[in-house]
């Protein structure tokens, strides 16, 4: 893989999402280091989104396209609330979540220094130590728009009787469409995984998908649909690998106020 | 006989995007929406979910027209693979999809150009032949490709799913995908 270019059906299947194991370690390795198989796979992403044309095209509601306008508009003529009484507060967490990101970053940073120095043969530890810390950094720009915001909320989630002890907090942006969550519970069941909601002021819970169940000193960044307004946040008990919907036990729960 | 008028092409309704025109959205939208919405409303199965994800993905567009460089891809494709990652995402309950890696709009500069799909009767066509294509592949290539588009998964979760041999799993979909490329060009 490291002197021939890659198999066109492996670029394929990398674009469509369904190359695992061995197979992609392989392909990413070789894609770091060759310009010519990045743009084959610019190609190959093209062409396998477009498979999607499969699905018959639906219009959606006229209300959508609206709603979308209103945003727009309301966008255009507001800008973000200049009252801050959360500002303390924020300043305080806003500390702690990028001490912690720091922190990782750092560490991971020292890492890689310390494996390419040891053997240039572990590329691949390597490799996967870069995509985290470029996460991680990523992660952090996306929690200092949170933080440094006026609007943003932070929102204590508290255990609930009977349940396992825990307790995390929320810093949420309705206007950006992004939550940071940070907290501690007690560990999950080895078949049961924590997911994370927001409870809309109407309509169904939207998962903002799974946390650890110690995520106190490394915070997750989750993207959501931007403008909507948060009555709650929970965390439930759900089946490995979470559901669409809540089906198990709130195990923390907190208002927005 | 009068000519038809040509679309606006895709390019200077981002630029106009950028310069603030809502106008440019609205077009973008009506040309766009139904086919993103069709792949939503497959993965998800779920109008509200889909018309979120859907109305999330042109209010990105519109505050982030900037990064996309029409000269070096395709909206609707950059389009598709966006919407199709939030839907998986959703879906499945993951956030390693979606989280990031959008926001720096990498995917802009990933795409090569490729076909013409701005023009509806252009595009059409084009869904047409993948439908048929997907339609005289074998019933298990076909499945396999549709588990991992519209669901989302790996060959080993598809072997799992099926009952199947990761190998024969690997070939279903390596022949699967080879007879839609040499279609999809």
């Amino acid at each position: 893989m490291t002197s021939a270019h890659a198999n066109p059906d492996d670029l394929d299947l990398y674009a469509l999402g369904a190359l695992d194991g061995e197979d992609k370690q392989a392909l990413e390795s070789h894609l770091h280091a060759c310009p010519h198989c990045q743009q084959q796979l610019a190609a190959a992403r093209q062409r396998t989104a477009l498979v999607g044309l499969a699905a018959p095209a639906v219009t959606p509601r006229p209300q959508v396209k609206s709603a979308l306008m209103d945003k727009v508009q309301a966008e255009k003529r507001s800008p973000a609330p200049q009252s801050d009484p959360l500002k303390t507060r924020k300043k305080r967490w806003g500390l702690r979540f990028s001490f912690g990101f720091g922190l990782a970053t750092a560490l991971l940073a020292f890492a890689t220094y310390e494996l390419a120095k040891q053997d240039l043969g572990r590329g691949r530890q390597l490799k996967q130590l870069q995509a985290q810390i470029a996460q991680d950094a990523a992660a952090l720009q996306a929690m200092g728009q949170v933080t440094g915001a006026p609007d943003s909320a932070v929102i204590a989630l508290l255990q609930q009787p009977g349940g396992p002890q825990g307790q995390a907090h929320v810093l949420y942006n309705a206007r950006m469409g992004l939550a940071v969550y940070s907290g501690q519970i007690a560990p999950a069941p080895a078949d049961k995984s924590y997911q994370l909601w927001l409870v809309p002021a109407s309509g169904s819970p939207v998962s903002a998908g799974l946390v650890d169940a110690n995520q106190q000193n490394g915070a997750v960044v989750v993207r959501l649909t931007p403008g909507l307004a948060a009555k709650a946040f929970a965390v439930t008990l759900e089946p490995l690998g979470g559901r669409p919907q809540p089906t198990g036990p709130m195990v923390l729960v907190g208002a927005t106020s | 006989m009068t000519a038809q008028p040509q679309p606006v092409p895709d390019s200077a309704l981002i630029e106009r995007m950028m310069a603030g025109d809502e106008a440019a959205l609205s077009t973008l939208y009506d040309r766009y929406s139904a086919m993103l919405f069709g792949m939503l409303m497959r993965i998800l199965r779920d109008q509200q979910a889909a018309e979120e994800v859907l109305q999330d993905m042109f209010l990105q567009l519109w505050r982030n027209a900037a990064q996309f460089d029409a000269k070096r891809g395709s909206l609707p494709a950059w389009l598709m693979v966006i919407g199709r990652n939030r839907a998986i995402s959703r879906l499945r309950g993951r956030r390693d999809r979606e989280v990031l890696e959008e926001e720096e709009g990498d995917y802009a500069n990933t795409f090569a150009s490729g076909q013409n799909i701005e023009d509806e009767a252009v595009r059409a066509e084009l869904a047409r032949n993948i439908s048929a294509a997907l339609e005289q592949l074998p019933a298990e290539q076909k499945q396999a490709v549709e588990l991992a588009y519209f669901e989302g998964m790996t060959q080993s979760e598809i072997a799992n799913r099926t009952g199947t041999p990761l190998g024969t799993v690997k070939t279903r979909v390596r022949t699967a995908m080879q007879t839609l490329r040499q279609i999809l060009g």
